[in-house]
């Protein structure tokens, strides 16, 4: 495939060719933080940014979400279905953690009993992604620890690096060539473009230098279930579940009826709901399987790293540090990785002693 | 495939008060369409998501057997918002029934062996169904000989009381109905489930004993079938847990990394002793 070359302020040009076939979206600046929305106005697009404050999870696993819309008359009740699922999305400027993310949520989505939840996959089946590579990964970013890369070009359709004033493009997907062909006004990458592409990308994952074990912590998490580190980990946690609904691999809801009695209709939506709320798991009885702090931290860490790969064979976690940048109480999932990555060492050692 | 949070429209059709106090009711529904009910194909042991449209969803194990052709019957306890609005509806009005959800009694496995049912209280509705399957002609003779013990608090919150006096009067079901403090006019057993398992004394060889009902009397019962010789393997309980979409999504339901929605809510003890102690 011919790498192409797409300029800046050639930007504008490219929404008004894609924006009429799908709902385009890209990062904005909204009330002060960084997030993907539906655009409107290229000029609006953000093109120099690290990455947004709320995961693009949002695009097709939004905060607040239709199941399902009916209406009610006396003694009967219809039920409409959702209409939009077969509009065409494009999400342009998706860094490469988060694309994975996209995969993990079809993965779940499809797994566990025999029903799939065709919501999200019909969303996801009609997405396109041109994503962008990360020249510069913040500090709290630690995905070559969790099996991506910053330039992480799989799970894209089109894959994007930053040159400067422009950007290099490489139609990754059959989807995606097909884009890149069909803009025919890209001009052509140069040799020294590749270059500059390929040293760019070494230089953003060796910039990288949060580093944890993996494999260590999935395995030291299989007999750990009941070690004291949970206590210790918990301690500070206010309960607020920033983590994890900014987290883009945290897929969680809640459903609740919405009813407009005045007009006897209304909808069942789905809303975020994270694992780290006491209500997530508290019965009608009053009896609560994770009544406390510790259980609640523990079961969010677990999850990622030991529930899902025994389950998928996979990590939960990108590494995208968002939980690491929301956290009221300075909660750092590297700390407690690495606390848990210690463990058996601790107690070889007090064997030893 | 289709949206799978829509429910299946029903209509309710009868509505029945199962305890003295009146806070069980057992409610029976019909589907709107007959395609539908024949896409809900259920075995004894799976639960549904029901619910009120307007008002929300809850599961609830299903009490009929498939054996039981034309409704589905749901025994239902007053807790919250959405069981209280069960309890106030009246024949006609529509439920929203999605399902049928989780992996049931295991119903192929346990062919051939004896069983025993063990329930307490308000647990005994998917145990219901299962009786009412295992007794149905066309599969009584797959089964070895099968044993029900019952217990409640006091005579008024027996369930399905008919149906447990139809089977005191057949051959092929031992009914052994116990309540925790003598009564006037009770003929039957007098005291708690676990002492009834002790003096039953149901023979471990070659069987299958299901437990549901309170924790303290799991706990107790077990520890009783377990001093006779049970292996945990043979042991079979039904879990809850709060749950919102009943097929593995939602995910709230977990115990470690299994879904008690999907993976249970049926586990053998010994399954469940390879999981966090979190349920």
């Amino acid at each position: 495939m011919e790498q192409k070359i797409l300029k800046k302020d050639e930007i504008g040009k490219l929404y008004n060719e894609l924006a009429s076939e799908y709902n385009f979206y890209a990062p904005i600046k909204k009330k002060g933080n960084i997030s993907f929305e539906k655009i409107e106005k290229p000029e609006d697009i953000l093109l120099d940014y690290l990455n947004s404050k709320i995961p693009p999870k949002s695009i097709l696993f939004p905060q607040m979400e239709v199941l399902f819309e009916y209406t009610l008359d006396e003694k009967d009740v219809e039920i409409t279905d959702r209409q939009d699922l077969d509009q065409k999305i494009l999400i342009f400027g998706i860094r490469p953690c988060d694309a994975y993310s996209f995969e993990l949520f079809a993965n779940f989505f499809s797994s566990h009993g025999n029903w799939k939840d065709e919501i999200y996959l019909k969303k996801k089946e009609n997405t396109t992604l041109i994503g962008i590579g990360c020249n510069t990964p913040r500090t709290t970013c630690f995905c070559t620890s969790v099996k991506g890369n910053p330039f992480n070009k799989e799970n894209m359709d089109v894959f994007l690096t930053d040159l400067g004033e422009k950007y290099l493009v490489e139609g990754i997907s059959d989807k995606g060539k097909e884009i890149v062909k069909k803009l025919s006004w890209l001009s052509k990458a140069s040799d020294s473009d590749l270059k500059k592409s390929k040293e760019l990308a070494k230089q953003a994952e060796e910039s990288i230098t949060s580093k944890i074990d993996s494999e260590t912590i999935v395995k030291n998490l299989e007999t750990s279930f009941e070690h004291p580190i949970w206590e210790e980990i918990s301690e500070s946690c206010i309960g607020c579940g920033s983590c994890s609904y900014m987290c883009p691999t945290c897929t969680c809801f809640d459903v609740i009826d919405e009813t407009d009695h005045y007009n006897n209709r209304g909808r069942r939506i789905r809303i975020w709901d994270t694992c780290q709320s006491c209500l997530y798991t508290m019965e009608t009885s009053g009896h609560n399987p994770r009544d406390t702090k510790i259980q609640r931290c523990r079961n969010r860490i677990m999850h990622k790293f030991s529930y899902y790969p025994t389950n998928y064979e996979l990590l939960g976690c990108v590494g995208c540090g968002r939980c690491i940048s929301v956290c009221p109480a300075n909660n750092d999932i590297l700390t407690i990785l690495n606390k848990i990555e210690k463990i058996e060492k601790e107690e070889d050692e007090k064997v030893v002693a | 495939m289709p949206n799978p949070y829509i429910p299946y429209l029903t209509r309710v059709k009868s509505v029945i008060t199962e305890n003295k106090v009146n806070d069980i009711k057992t409610i029976e529904l019909e589907f709107k369409k007959e395609e539908e009910y024949k896409k809900f194909d259920y075995i004894p042991g799976q639960f549904a998501e029901i619910s009120l449209i307007g008002k929300g969803e809850c599961p609830i194990g299903i009490a009929s057997s498939p054996t039981e052709e034309g409704t589905i019957k749901f025994t239902i306890k007053k807790m919250g918002t959405v069981t209280s609005g069960f309890h106030g509806s009246e024949v006609g009005d529509i439920i929203g029934v999605r399902g049928p959800c989780g992996n049931g009694w295991p119903i192929e496995d346990m062919k051939g062996k004896n069983i025993v049912v063990i329930g307490g209280g308000f647990a005994y509705s998917t145990l219901r169904s299962l009786i009412i399957y295992l007794l149905d002609e066309r599969y009584r003779k797959d089964y070895g000989d099968i044993t029900t013990i019952y217990g409640n608090r006091d005579s008024g919150e027996v369930l399905y009381k008919d149906l447990l006096e139809e089977w005191e009067k057949r051959d092929d079901i031992n009914v052994v109905l116990t309540i925790d403090r003598e009564e006037e006019g009770w003929t039957r057993e007098v005291g708690f489930v676990a002492t009834i398992v002790k003096k039953v004394a149901p023979s471990p060889e070659n069987a299958v004993a299901i437990i549901c009902g309170p924790p303290i009397m799991i706990r107790t019962a077990v520890a009783e079938l377990v001093e006779l010789g049970w292996k945990e393997e043979d042991l079979l309980n039904s879990l809850e847990a709060r749950m919102k979409c009943g097929i593995g999504k939602c995910g709230r339901c977990n115990i470690g990394p299994k879904f008690i929605c999907t993976d249970g809510p049926v586990f053998s003890l010994a399954e469940l002793k390879k999981l966090p102690d979190e349920y």
